[in-house]
């Protein structure tokens, strides 16, 4: 294909060119008026003026002729193929939604043969090329948990490539965005910034029989020991007589079977119905929940039966029972603290007298109260977030009973921190109890249960890189005070963290740990052997800091207890939502000091049998490392992280098939057809594909050759020299 | 399992073994209750008075479940010792002059830690002792003055359920106090109460108790007993846990 075309002079603006012509116009117009008042003829003379002011335009304006060779191509469209995993739901037979978007690909590729297509596929927030490979091969499947169309056409308009002349969405319509209620202008205005009509192909007409939970939601924040309301929206929808439903909330512990929270039932029509479930967890952190409805005969999709969903649990104030086997300067002092921080709400109770004392006094003329310690460690122990045993003995203070509910509770996600003294670990006569089990450190059954020799305890390398100790050692840096004695323990249990250890006294050919912490379960655990920290806030070397170093040090034991951030060595997230059976990965970030490789576990929450995964990684200097973990299947998991040497710290998660994308399970083609309408666009179904308009060809130069008419030179000589005679001919003509 | 290794026998041996001419420390005694008496502006304790801190221990150790040293160093205001331990006695009879600066500092200091003094006038009929003590307290803390304290203050159950302070003397219905936040760090005794507490070579009460009756020297004893627990405990018996309890109690006792 050729053409042939004509152009002024390219390095004129428009503006000129207009100002030259209206100057030539101006000039022929005054020349036709002079020569309107002369009382002869001066033909010569306008015919002169005219052939001047021409080549002088000429000779300003340059015109040159162009001659272009091309050829025309199919105009570019394109597809855009709905790439949520919601597609996976099943068609009749042995088909999904996603051969059914490959039919209609299919089919639009066949109906576009001449334009040029273009397959990409939209959910969350990327675009991505829809291959042969995703048609054919491995990943037939769709990954994306979104179907957001708002996003997709932004990103198009982003593209600095080639506008296309159509857009074509192949999908059921349950889209996330636009929302369902958007039609007309609004519509128009979200999806209209490219002006170019988005067509639409409804891939099915058809509604399984299904009932699914639509929604989870809560009023507002969930805060640890505070009720609230699970609401639960339950669908019932392609003809399936649901009845009434049961529906069931269940916690995911580590370590243990699934925890019943909360049950209703829900009697969904053809509108969806709520289920209002009042629940209370007593735990901070994130919590897994396992929401789950019993379907009836005749449910097609059982995916949509059961949610896990990771729940943030806010922490109002932290509950804590301090109890204490006798009175003394250290107990004084770790109360008045405990005391003094406003977010804790403190249960305390300190043994004031044993069977032996000899009070002087009849029981109406004392303060004393029994020590309610079968109430406590049997109905009131799940209401608090930690527990601190100090120097107190188990079976004087009638403990002892109630030492496996203790360990139960902090497997179950209780704190736990026992305080030395005489009547503390061995001395207190927790050796080989149920209770040693969940502590950091394993306890000695001599007869030799404490050392009295004054020592400063050492810092082990754990116990100078951790966040924990941090904010002490900036205040004091390696100085300690001198500790009148220790609890003699044993070694540190495998996935403990010495922070203090004894410089002279030894456990299995280590030194002897004097602070540990590490992780029982669900919960955690920290062994403090000395009963003399309130030297950290009282004593000379208190007095260089203002005695702030006490608070320091129980403010970083507490929280990491607690769990709070800012004690954690490093913080884990997922790098995505977790699918479940699909490759997934977690990014560890170190806080910054903390180095060292990386070790990630993996363990199933909610049952009793845990098949725990490890996943070693070289740390990174960035501070971020993403492990890769392997496929898991639907439901909540812990992971916990180590780096170097640092003690572990964990992060729960959910892991589920199809997230929310298979909530509602009805195609929306009500939808599709109104983005068609206010975008200029058709509807179709899969069978109508060949109704859609062909765009118009576009044509594409290849060739362009552009040459002057005369040369430059030319212009100028013929302007100066017609400009020359017309300046002659005007005298001879009376004209000046 | 063999029992506990500080047993209540162990702990009154150890008392003994102190009052007898030496210490017997063990693990867990750097927490415990342990009278010292500070040694600036008033004099040594002399006499039976001297017996007072140890027996005051005593009386600790038998009746609660409280762990006690019973030695009474005595320690300076400006020595290093004073943040040893978070408990000190001024005890004295005379006026005395101003302290030094250094002294000054260090009982800031012991207070601004969080330490605890009970200064106790061994004269109360003349208090020229305790006169001295309150114009030292002015240049100590300054911004915290003396208050009384109040009749439902914890220090008054705190092991004991007592309606009045008491000493050797029956004194002032109340306590006068300096308070650091919601803590008495400083009580004013005008009760003499290490007089109450003072023995005899003959392991008797070394001093006559006025009005007198065994009445007012047991609730001496006790008075002690709670200023140990609220030393020990701080306001542990304000709880609300107890607080309800010890209401009922209180009311069922009253005629």
């Amino acid at each position: 294909m050729s053409a042939r075309t004509w152009a002024l002079s390219e390095d004129l603006t428009t503006a000129w060119v207009v100002v030259v012509v209206a100057v030539g116009v101006l000039s022929l117009a005054v020349l036709s008026w002079e020569l309107g008042r002369l009382d002869r003829r001066r033909g010569w003379v306008a015919i002169i003026g005219m052939l001047a002011t021409l080549t002088l335009g000429g000779a300003v304006l340059r015109p040159v002729s162009i001659e272009t060779h091309g050829s025309v191509v199919g105009a570019r469209v394109v597809v855009l193929v709905d790439g949520s995993r919601r597609l996976l739901l099943p068609l009749a037979g042995e088909t999904s939604r996603r051969d059914a978007a490959l039919e209609a690909v299919a089919a639009l590729r066949e109906h576009f043969d001449s334009a040029r297509l273009t397959l990409l596929e939209f959910g969350d927030d990327r675009l991505e090329p829809f291959t042969a490979a995703a048609e054919t091969g491995a990943a037939r499947s769709p990954r994306m948990l979104d179907s957001d169309l708002v996003t997709a056409i932004r990103h198009l308009g982003d593209q600095s490539v080639e506008r296309p002349q159509a857009i074509v969405v192949v999908s059921d319509g349950r889209l996330t965005r636009p929302g369902e209620d958007l039609e007309g202008e609004p519509l128009s205005t979200i999806l209209g910034g490219l002006d170019v009509p988005i067509h639409t192909v409804a891939i099915t007409h058809e509604t399984p029989a299904d009932s699914s939970i639509l929604r989870v939601d809560t009023a507002g924040a969930v805060v640890a020991h505070q009720p609230f309301e699970l609401r639960v929206e339950v669908a019932c929808v392609g003809g399936l007589r649901c009845g009434t439903i049961p529906v069931r909330v269940r916690e995911l512990r580590l370590g243990a079977d699934p925890v019943e929270l909360a049950s209703g039932r829900a009697e969904p029509t053809s509108e969806p119905v709520e289920v209002a479930l009042s629940i209370a967890l007593e735990r901070a952190g994130a919590r897994v929940l396992e929401v789950a409805l019993d379907p009836p005969h005749g449910d097609t999709i059982s995916d949509n039966n059961r949610r896990y969903i990771a729940f943030d649990v806010a922490r109002d104030r932290i509950r804590l029972l301090h109890v204490a086997g006798r009175p003394s300067y250290d107990a004084r002092a770790l109360r008045m603290w405990l005391k003094g921080d406003e977010s804790v709400d403190l249960v305390a109770f300190f043994i004031l007298r044993s069977d032996f004392d000899d009070t002087q006094a009849d029981e109406s003329e004392l303060a004393l109260i029994p020590f309610p310690v079968d109430e406590l460690f049997t109905q009131h122990l799940p209401s608090f977030d930690a527990v601190i045993l100090q120097d107190i003995d188990a079976v004087t203070s009638k403990l002892a009973r109630h030492l496996s509910t203790l360990a139960r509770y902090v497997e179950t996600g209780g704190g736990l921190i026992m305080v030395g003294g005489p009547s503390a670990f061995s001395g207190g006569q927790y050796a080989g109890t149920e209770l040693e089990r969940v502590l950091p450190v394993t306890l000695p059954e001599a007869r030799q249960y404490f050392d009295a020799t004054d020592f400063v305890p050492r810092y082990s390398t754990a116990g100078r890189t951790t966040p924990i100790l941090r904010a002490l050692r900036d205040l004091l840096g390696d100085e300690l005070p001198s500790l009148p004695g220790a609890n003699l323990l044993g070694p540190a249990r495998s996935q403990a963290m010495v922070l203090w250890e004894h410089p002279l006294l030894s456990a299995a050919k280590a030194p002897m740990p004097v602070l540990a912490l590490g992780e029982a379960g669900d919960g955690r655990a920290i062994a403090l052997a000395v009963d003399g920290t309130h030297r950290l806030g009282f004593g000379k070397l208190a007095s260089d800091v203002g005695g702030r170093s006490y608070g320091a040090a129980w403010d970083g034991l507490l929280g990491w207890l607690m769990r709070d951030p800012r004690y954690e060595p490093a913080r884990i997230r997922l790098a995505k939502p977790c699918i479940a059976d699909e490759p997934m990965s977690l990014e560890v970030v170190s806080a910054p000091g903390m180095s060292g490789a990386v070790e990630v576990s993996v363990d199933q929450l909610g049952t009793a049998a845990s098949d725990s995964r490890t996943v070693r990684a070289e740390g990174a200097k960035t501070g971020t490392v993403a492990v890769p973990i392997p496929p898991l299947g639907p439901g909540g998991y812990v992971a916990r992280a180590r780096v170097g040497a640092s003690p572990p710290m964990r992060f729960e998660f959910a892991c589920e098939r199809a997230g929310g994308t298979f909530a509602d399970v009805r195609p929306d083609v009500a939808r599709l057809r109104r983005i068609a309408e206010a975008t200029r666009g058709v509807a179709v179904g899969l069978d109508g594909v060949r109704g859609l308009p062909q765009p118009t060809n576009v044509r594409v130069a290849a060739e362009r050759h552009v040459a002057p008419w005369l040369p430059a030179w030319i212009w100028s000589a013929a302007a100066a020299t017609l400009l020359g005679l017309y300046w002659f001919a005007r005298r001879r003509g009376g004209l000046t | 399992m063999s029992a506990p290794a500080i047993s209540r026998r162990g702990a009154l041996l150890g008392i003994a073994g102190a009052l007898t001419g030496g210490p017997l420390l063990a693990f867990g005694d750097a927490g415990a209750f342990h009278p010292r008496l500070l040694g600036v502006g008033g004099e040594p304790l002399t006499g039976p008075r001297a017996t007072a801190p140890s027996h005051w221990t005593f009386e600790l150790v038998r009746r609660t479940n409280a762990p006690g040293n019973a030695s009474s160093p005595i320690v300076r205001a400006d020595e290093a010792a004073l943040l040893a331990e978070p408990f000190v006695i001024w005890a004295g009879t005379r006026e005395f002059p101003e302290l030094s600066p250094s002294e000054i500092r260090g009982l800031r200091t012991f207070l601004t830690l969080g330490g605890m003094m009970v200064v106790d006038d061994l004269e109360p009929e003349r208090g020229v002792f305790q006169r001295s003590v309150r114009r030292e307290l002015g240049r100590i803390l300054p911004e915290h003055p003396v208050v009384k304290l109040e009749p439902s203050h914890v220090l008054y159950h705190s092991y004991y359920l007592l309606d009045r302070p008491i000493g050797r003397v029956v004194g002032p219905p109340t306590i006068d106090a300096v308070r650091r936040g919601k803590n008495a760090q400083v009580l004013l005794l005008a009760h003499d109460l290490l007089g109450a507490l003072a023995r005899s070579r003959a392991d008797d009460w070394a001093l006559a108790v006025v009005p007198g009756g065994y009445g007012q020297r047991e609730r001496a004893v006790r008075f002690a007993v709670n200023i140990a627990m609220y030393l020990l405990c701080s306001d542990y018996k304000d709880d609300l846990v107890h607080a309800s309890w010890l209401m009922r109690r209180r009311a069922r006792s009253r005629p």
